[in-house]
This record gives structure tokens, sequence and C-alpha cells, in this order.
């Protein structure tokens, strides 16, 4: 039962015709790429992305945060992960003068239950934590076949054709972002969903936040909020003193919160 | 599901870094501790180690034969080992272990073919059928024993220790690299890192030629050198007090200077690793060994050979302990502890059947054993009864009637 | 050098066995390696391929049910997604635009999940204690009974 008009079938065919002209570029570039070797380097990824046009970064209002877990199902449902490990999860923080209190039932994933602290309890709060896609990152650093990189819009991936399971990567992660798939067993994190990005969409966690606390943005791009909140705003990110230069940027961190 | 005591990283509580990779290091050890046995006496001439030098060289091949199974045990995908030779990420260092580990097998390889050419063509002379062509091979078709020859060979073993020693070290040394020069990690991170693992590979090499040459001796009928004894016993002092000081320390300056990882680390250190780091890695393997071979060298005049070896012996197994518990206490103590700094895995009980459990563990540190064994049968890791000289010292002097077919130049 | 001659032959074949293993490594490397970076730069493409995104975001939804978006957009609803309480989008319409329809989550457990009163949510974010909610308790009961999910009071 849809109320929709005669516009309807043609949007649908025209999302669905946008992927596939993109996944026909796509395809046509890796053959193009591998076929001719490295002597014809094609200058972009795809006939309508260009990486060279991007650099994305990530923002969190930790304010607006309210633990429903949406994020976790979405990135779960998005991107086949698999039960017991996590691309994205939240925290919640319960803390007062004596004490804090920190749990993450499941990743979050159900939402959050009422919880009992032995102390006095004078503010909480929950932080949605993913793959700070770090510029100096520890986990490409450290790879010994050069299975995790860095792309030249931002992203750190993974490649799983090249990548061997040696676990290191998992083992430099500051941030507990990645871990080992128990089924390809090799390394897998959060990719800011690459496959979304590229097609002029945002993160599934960022399209399915209900107040907007995960926010997605361009800073190559004039006027972007993330942007602008970067540039201008007091932002803090997680554990700046190991200088990985994370491009998640959180506003309103507590000292809690690694 | 692993019990996490505070909070753990959602992703951080499973143990990635097993079995295998506490016995990488463990076997790595023996391959650089024989090998720096050895180099004392071919690199550094000191004579009281020549009844154990052929049978150090031995070990260490024996054991970096072994050494490449269990990373490719714990790989994820081991049909992709290879990558790190076909694809190095520069920026890595276990990259590193295609280059170390070739080269250092290239260099051992040669010093062993130079030392064991005698035996080589002796055996190629004197064997028949395919034997004989196998040997002759070995050879690669030359039977020069000359002592010009001989002398070539001596310039060529002390250039390949002189080149080895240094390889042995990196090849045991970048493993600690690997865990020390992780930042993410506290327990781990610490340029002390590689030192420490040095140092007990020493302690582990020396330890195990301790036991195996009694046995060898026991085996082969030859009696066992007292100078050799308390030299091997000496040295073993000598590296494990320098690796328990080393050891103690990073953990007295952590815990002085109380920084944000103090709190979890001595918490690890209290609960989850309590039997291995304090009873097994300080006390059994460490104390006890410190004080039986401190009465081995003080007391070196007035101890009687048996009363000595006995000593020796135990602490040299004890030093074995004491240096897999260290590993242990590194690799798994370190992923017990999460990111957060908050929370504590229940400990880590390995499988026992499977490709990272414990009775592939068991036949891991058999097999060398195995090896050595066969090499013996091949080559003879002892110099035969009125062999020939290898040019380090006086020449062995034959037996009346030595057997036929031995060579005396 | 007569007494050489061994050492000149263990040289020859250490040099032979490194370029067989050079030249194999040639052969090895993939194509794209190394032309960015220390990766299989194809892989790049790849990873923008690897899936159909499932998600599409509400403004998609309005363009076929355009009622139920402007009931949403007047209400308390309307930063909501639609699709955290119904599918994703590739769950309702197939590659082949196909329609499916999709499942709808109407338990206490999806209103609850957002709403309950729990520490950490921000003081300002509506949330209700379900010991004291109107016809308490509410533990367990459908919200729907009460209220409409796309213009949910107040």
């Amino acid at each position: 039962m849809s109320d929709c008009h005669d516009g309807c079938d043609s949007s649908r065919r025209d999302f669905i015709s946008f992927t596939l002209r993109l996944t026909g570029g796509a395809v046509v570039m890796v053959a193009g790429a591998s076929a001719l070797g490295s002597s014809e380097a094609p200058k972009s990824v795809g006939e309508a992305y260009d990486w060279n046009e991007h650099l994305w970064a990530y923002l969190v209002d930790t304010t607006k945060c309210i633990g429903c877990g949406s994020c976790v199902r979405a990135c779960k449902a998005e991107n086949d992960v698999p039960e017991g490990f996590f691309r994205t999860w939240i925290e919640r923080y319960v803390v007062g003068m004596e004490d804090s209190h920190v749990d993450s039932p499941n990743g979050g994933m159900d939402g959050f239950a009422p919880v009992q602290v032995g102390f006095v309890a004078t503010k909480s709060f929950f932080v949605p934590k993913i793959c700070n896609h770090c510029r100096a990152t520890p986990c490409t650093q450290v790879c010994p076949v050069g299975a995790s990189y860095r792309t030249k819009d931002g992203a750190v991936l993974v490649d799983a054709e090249s990548c061997i399971g040696c676990g290191y990567c998992v083992q430099a992660c500051p941030y507990g972002s990645r871990f080992i798939h128990p089924a390809t067993h090799t390394a897998s994190k959060c990719t800011w969903c690459y496959h979304r990005i590229t097609r002029g969409l945002k993160p599934a966690c960022v399209t399915v936040c209900p107040t907007q606390a995960r926010q997605f943005g361009d800073l190559k791009k004039d006027g972007d909020p993330v942007r602008v909140a970067i540039e201008h705003d007091r932002v803090q990110i997680l554990q700046g003193h190991l200088l990985t230069e994370p491009q998640c940027y959180y506003t309103h961190l507590d000292k809690e919160v690694r | 599901m692993p019990e996490i005591t505070g909070f753990a990283f959602p992703n951080d509580i499973h143990v990635t870094w097993s079995l295998m990779i506490v016995m990488y290091p463990y076997i790595t050890g023996f391959v650089a501790g024989s090998f720096i046995v050895t180099s004392l006496y071919h690199l550094f001439d000191r004579q009281e180690f020549k009844p154990v030098a052929r049978l150090a060289m031995a070990t260490s091949f024996a054991f970096l034969l072994v050494a490449s199974l269990p990373l490719q045990l714990h790989l994820g995908q081991p049909q992709r080992g290879p990558f790190v030779i076909i694809t190095p990420n520069p920026t890595s260092a276990m990259a590193g272990f295609g280059i170390l580990y070739s080269f250092y097998l290239l260099v051992l390889v040669l010093e062993l073919w130079f030392v064991w050419r005698p035996e080589i063509i002796d055996r190629a002379k004197r064997s028949r059928g395919f034997a004989r062509v196998f040997y002759s091979t070995l050879a690669l078709r030359t039977y020069d024993l000359s002592p010009e020859a001989r002398e070539v060979d001596h310039k060529a073993i002390k250039i390949l220790a002189g080149i080895g020693l240094p390889a042995a070290c990196m090849l045991h040394g970048y493993v600690g690299f690997i865990f020390g020069a992780i930042k993410a990690n506290p327990w781990w991170s610490t340029p002390l890192m590689p030192v420490i693992f040095l140092l007990s590979a020493a302690v582990s090499g020396i330890a195990l030629l301790i036991l195996l040459y009694q046995v060898f001796a026991r085996i082969d009928g030859r009696p066992v050198v007292a100078t050799c004894v308390s030299a091997l016993a000496s040295w073993l002092w000598f590296f494990l007090i320098l690796t328990i000081t080393l050891e103690q320390l990073e953990l007295i300056v952590m815990a002085y200077e109380k920084s944000e990882s103090w709190i979890i680390i001595s918490q690890l250190l209290t609960t989850r690793l309590a039997f291995s780091y304090v009873t097994v890695q300080m006390i059994v393997g460490g104390l006890i060994p410190l004080i039986l071979l401190a009465v081995v060298v003080l007391m070196n005049r007035y101890l009687h050979d048996k009363v000595r070896n006995t000593l020796a012996t135990v602490a040299a197994l004890l030093c074995l302990i004491q240096v897999f518990a260290m590993r242990w206490n590194i690799v798994i103590g370190g992923q017990l502890l999460s990111k957060s700094l908050r929370g504590l895995r229940s400990p880590f009980e390995p499988e026992i059947f499977g490709r990272e459990g414990v009775l592939m563990a068991i036949a891991l540190f058999v097999a060398p054993f195995v090896i050595l064994w066969v090499f013996d049968r091949v080559l003879g890791i002892e110099e035969p009864e009125g062999g020939v000289a290898d040019g380090h010292g006086p020449p062995a002097v034959p037996p009346a009637g030595a057997p036929a077919g031995s060579h005396v130049p | 050098m007569e007494h050489a001659r061994h050492v000149f032959r263990i040289v020859l074949v250490v040099a032979v066995m490194l370029t067989v293993v050079l030249l194999a490594r040639g052969f090895l490397v993939p194509k794209s390696y190394g032309m960015y970076g220390p990766y299989r730069y194809a892989n790049v493409a790849e990873q923008m391929n690897a899936r159909t995104p499932l998600y599409a975001g509400a403004a998609t939804c309005a363009e076929c049910h355009a009622d139920e978006a402007a009931k949403r957009s007047a209400g308390a609803h309307k930063t909501v997604n639609c699709e955290v309480c119904h599918a994703p989008l590739g769950a309702h319409v197939k590659a082949d635009g196909s329609v499916v329809a999709p499942p709808i989550d109407r338990s206490f457990t999806l209103c609850a999940r957002c709403h309950r009163k729990v520490a950490g949510r921000p003081a300002k974010f509506p949330q209700v204690d379900l010991d004291q909610h109107v016809n308490a308790p509410v533990e367990g009961k459908v919200c729907l009974q009460c209220h409409d999910p796309h213009s949910p009071k107040p």
C-alpha cells in the first residue's frame, strides 16, 4: 500500500541505475588496472568518484547520543559484521567524584538497561566509538604485507585478499577498533562504509542516528558543517598523546573517556 | 566467552596471539642463544667452549629449521605467508622476518658447511650409491683438505661467525622490537624490550646447551669437560643477572612513575599473572637459579665435578622454564589487559589439540631434537675420534688402531 | 687461488639461488602494488564495489511514502530516520526494482530502546520512567496503543 505517484518508480530505478553505473565503472576500472598494469595508472578510482577531491572526517557530539544502538545495528546489517565483533560500539559512562563505571553490553547493540552503581553518580553519558581512521595510524605502519593502507581521501582500509591474518594490526590499534574476522580469518574493521561514501551517501551509522550525534563530512568542501566545527569549535580526540592524528573528532568529551 | 573484570573494549576480549606466538620467540631464542655460545669459540677463540661449539652450531641450525613453523601455524591465511617476502611493507618490523630469517639461515648454513667440510668429504669418499651422490653434491665436488684450504675455511668461518652473530641477534631482537614498538599496549611498549628478549634468549640457549652437552656426551661416551660446564654456567649466570635486572628495572620504573597504565598493570600482575610471573618467572625461575649458579661460579674450585654438573643442570632446567614463563607473561599477559586500561579478561587457556594447541607446541619443541639426531646420523655432530683438525688449537692425536678410513691430514 | 676453489663454488651456488628468488618475486608481485603506496591499489575500487548500500535515508523513503514523511516532519520524530524503526531500503526494494513488504517492528522493545529512562541519556531527551508513565506500569505493553509512531506526542 503506497501513496506514491508516478515519480516513484523512476526514482527507485534512478537509485538502482546510479548504483549499477558506478558498479560498472568500477568494474571496468579494476579490469583495466589489472590488465594494463602500472604503465597506465588511472588517475581516479571510478568514473564518478575522484579520491583527490575529498578528505573525509567524522564528528561525534557526545551530548546528543542517547545510547539507542541504532548505529550498531545498522552497521552490522550494512556490513555483515559477525556476531560478537564490532565495527562500531557505544560505551556508557556513569561518573561520580570517587569512582566511575563504564559498560558496553553487546557493544550497545540492543540499547542499554538501567544500571546500579555502588557510588554516588554525578554525571553519565554515552560515547560512540568507531575506527578513527588515523592519519598517522600505527595499524598501517605495522602491517607486514601492506594489506592495511590509507586511501588518498582519508579512509583506512584492509585488503582482504592480501591480509595474512597475523593480527599485528589488531595489537597495534590503541582504540580496539580492529578484530580478526572469524570466518575469513583476516583483519576487519570500520571502513566508513567506503562503498557508500564513494557514492555520495553517508556511512550507515550516520544515516540512521536519530539524534544526529554522529556526523560525517568532507574537509575539502567549503562550508561543510563538520569541517566548520572542527576548524572553529573546541574539539577533542581520543588518546591524543599517541600522536595517531585520528580523524574522528569529539565534542564535549569527558576526561574519563579513553 | 571470557570473563571480564572492569570494562574492556568489545573487540579487545579475544587473545589473537596465542600459544604459537609464545613458542616463536622461545624457539628463536634458542637459535640466538646457541649461536652466541658457538661464536664464543669460533669468533672469540675462547677455548673452554671447544667441546660444545659444534653441538651449539648444530642446535642453532635445528631450531632455526623449526622457527618459521609457529608463525605459519598461527596465520589466519597461512598460504599467504610468502606475501611477507613478496610484498613486504618497509615500515613493518614483522616484515623483517623474511629478510632476517633468510639471511641468517644462509649465513648459518654456509658456516655449517665450512665447519663440517672434513666430515662431508670423508663420508663422500667412504660411501657408495645414493649416499655417495648425496655427500659429494653436498661437498660441491671439491675434496681439497690441504692445510691451505683449511686455512681458507678457518678464515671463512671467522667471517661468517662475525656476520652471523649480529644476524642471530637481529633475528631474535626484532621479535622484541615487534612488542616494544607497540605504543598501544603499555605492558609491551618499552625500549628495553628487544634487549630483554635478547638477553633471555642467551639465557635459554646456554641453559639448553648445558643440558644437551651432558646428554650428548653421555650418548657418545665422551667425558663431560669440567671447564666447559663451569664456563657455560658462568655465562649463564651473567646473562641471567642481566635479564632479571632489566625485567625488574622495567617494573620498578613503571611503578615509580605511576603513569596511566600502572593501575591496570599492577592488577594484572597481582591477579591474572600472579602465579606465572611472581612464582614461576621471578622466584622459581629467577631467584633459585641465581643462587644455584652463584654457588657453581663462586665456589667453582671447591666443587666436585658431579656436584657442579648437577647444580648447573638444575639451574639450567629452571632457566628454561623461566624463559618460557617470560615469553608467556609478555605475549599472553599483554593481551589480558584491554586497551581501555579499565579491564582484564580471564586467563587464557590454550586448546589442547588444534593448530595452535598444546600438543602442537610440544611437537614444535621436540622437533629440533629429532633434527639434531638426524644431523648426528647424517654428518655426525662431534668430530670423530682421531678426526681432522679444523685449524683451532693442536690437532687431535689419533689413538692406536684408528677406524679404517678416518683421515689425519 | 687453487685452494679456495670450494669457496668460489659455494658463492656461485648462493648467487644462483638469490637470482632465482628475485626473479620469482618479480613475477609474483601484484600489478597494482606500489602505485600509490605499499598496498594493492586495485583494492580501492574493489572496496568501493564491495556491496550494495543497504540504508538509503529518509529522503529516499519520502519519494514513495510522502504522506508518512510529511506527518513525520511535523512531529517529534522529524530527525529520526525511517530505517531506525523500519527495515533498511535494501530489505524493501530489491536490486531489480521489485518491492517486498518489509518487516515492521511494532513491539514494546523498539520504543523502550530509545525512550526508557536510563542514566546516560541527555536530560532534555524525552525519556519515560516506565513505572510512572500514565497507565503505569507499562513495561511490556505496546506503546502504539497510545502513540502514533510517525508523530508521537508531544
